[in-house]
């Protein structure tokens, strides 16, 4: 168990053996945006909601965004991770530690901006102690706790060997890697339990994880708000949500192969295949979007004209069209054509959807608000330097976490890597061969 | 583990019950957390169906997260190590 299969897998481990001068550079940048995002929250925390741009009738801003689309991001993980492995996707095995971990990470952040959109954060224990089930609200908290729980336990029953390895190899935290590795010495007896286990989880995040973005969306489309109150909003939720995280999963493996050198394990074919299915939920985007907004102007509800116009002439125009051309146009442009992926077209295509992804969030959010249907004036939402900065602290916060992560674990499933190696290329052979026609005793 | 010494193999195997107990009182603090919601709901003559509707779904699912929990800890744990030995 201590010694290493292939000369390779040192690379993997290196980030948690050394620590290099691109280290302390990134925590020092991460630190200063979390700095600017803590000063943000103290002065709101001390001086109230009014220091930020919120007002009536706009009461969800910047806020209420970053948590649907952290949120949304979260997808990444446990869907690529659980679905990849169900169907047994050999191409997986580097990528999906990455892609769990994008999971775990971001639900707190999510769930974070809800305790800084609360103003009062003692508030929550309102939350706790008087819920009601009626509220969509109640159905989020629970949704997401179900989902970080899943999350939670899918990201660590996979790193159990990977701990061991650790445990036997390393001279540091001997503690830390003895007590999380359980003991495991890889017997066959515990490699089944860990398999066995590993399958249930995978089979059971992926409806918590369809649930958790749809009962996101409930928070909006449960309403009778003029474009909210949709039937569509669940799986157009939970398609934004794929979309956007798997763009984030592919910039951050761009950015972690670069970083780590780990070029032997994140080749471009992998990117190739993560730029076909980015391109194909670029489709279904688009497709959504089309059904929702020719819905609404079909309907030709006053109500819902005035919030439409204004997304698509009015004031909202910019960030419409932004992300019209963020999430259809500049991915379509980069990855129409499936033999020319590139890693950098890959790259472009998913910053522009990481934008684009946030601003339809902000088209949903505030728009409809804008325009109430009670007697206040219409509102016009500027955020002010406090949710920038708070928007900027969670990035930062989310980044500087994932780092912290791959000082303590390796990034790259080692075990699963071998197990691909070892076993993996006979079982793949066997599978086609019986996919094969021909009779049952000639292929045996 | 086997070159820890005697003191550290006991300090990690004490960690190891607090790890996975951590992971119980996480889980466990949810259902309780749901079950109280529903008795609010009722001592507050609220719409008690709601409550009761939601926890039939919720609650096993987390009782099958302390049961993978469980079995992992047992087969890996427990079990496996006892096998082995």
């Amino acid at each position: 168990m201590a010694e290493m299969h292939d000369p390779h897998e040192e690379v993997l481990l290196a980030p948690i053996e050394r620590t290099g001068r691109g280290f302390y550079f990134a925590v020092a940048c991460l630190s200063a945006l979390i700095l600017w995002g803590a000063i943000a929250y103290s002065v709101q925390f001390t001086q109230g909601l009014g220091v930020t741009g919120l007002h009536q009738p706009v009461g969800w801003g910047f806020y209420v965004t970053n948590f649907v689309f952290f949120i949304g991001i979260s997808h990444a993980g446990t869907l690529i991770s659980a679905i990849l492995r169900l169907s047994k996707a050999e191409w997986r095995r580097p990528i999906t530690r990455m892609a769990e971990v994008i999971t775990c990470m971001v639900i707190f952040i999510g769930a974070g901006q809800i305790l800084v959109d609360l103003g009062r954060p003692d508030r929550m224990m309102n939350v706790l102690r008087y819920g009601r089930y009626q509220s969509p609200l109640l159905w989020d908290a629970t949704s997401i706790s179900a989902y970080l729980t899943a999350s939670l336990t899918y990201l660590y029953l996979p790193m159990i060997p990977d701990i061991a390895i650790l445990r036997d190899r390393l001279a540091k935290r001997k503690l830390l890697y003895n007590v999380l590795a359980l003991g495991w010495t890889g017997t066959e007896f515990q490699q089944k339990v860990l398999n066995r286990a590993i399958a249930v989880m995978a089979v059971l995040v992926i409806p918590i994880a369809v649930s958790v973005h749809s009962v996101v969306s409930f928070v909006f489309s449960m309403t009778l708000q003029p474009s909210w109150h949709s039937t569509i909003f669940g799986p157009y939720f939970v398609v934004g949500a794929i979309f956007s995280g798997i763009a984030g999963l592919i910039v951050t493996m761009i950015i972690f192969r670069r970083a780590y050198k780990l070029h032997y394990y994140l080749k471009p074919i992998h990117f190739r295949y993560l730029g076909q299915l980015l391109l194909i939920m670029a489709l279904l985007w688009f497709y959504f979007t089309f059904a929702e907004y020719l819905t609404g102007y079909y309907g030709a509800e006053p109500e819902e004209m005035k919030i439409f116009w204004s997304k698509f002439t009015g004031p909202f125009w910019p960030f419409f069209w932004a992300m019209v051309l963020c999430n259809f146009v500049v991915p379509l442009v980069c990855l129409a054509r499936l033999k020319a992926h590139t890693i950098g077209k890959v790259l472009i295509a998913s910053l522009a959807i990481i934008v684009g992804m946030w601003l339809e969030r902000f088209i949903i959010v505030v728009p409809t608000l804008s325009f109430p249907r009670l007697p206040f004036p219409e509102g016009v939402y500027w955020p002010t330097w406090v949710e920038w900065g708070e928007t900027a602290g969670s990035f930062g916060l989310f980044a500087l976490f994932y780092l912290l992560f791959t000082k303590f674990f390796p990034i790259i499933s080692i075990w699963e890597i071998r197990e691909g190696r070892e076993s993996s290329v006979k079982e793949v052979e066997e599978r086609i061969i019986s996919y094969l026609p021909g009779d049952a005793e000639e292929k045996a | 583990m086997e070159n820890l010494p005697q003191v550290s193999q006991r300090l990690v195997r004490g960690l190891q019950w607090v790890w996975v107990g951590c992971a119980f009182l996480l889980v466990g603090g949810i259902i309780a957390w749901i079950i109280h919601l529903i008795i609010a709901s009722w001592r507050l003559d609220d719409v008690i169906q709601a409550s009761v509707g939601i926890s039939i779904v919720a609650i096993p699912i987390f009782l099958v997260f302390m049961g993978v929990i469980l079995y992992v800890f047992w087969g890996v744990a427990l079990h496996g190590r006892k096998r082995e030995d």
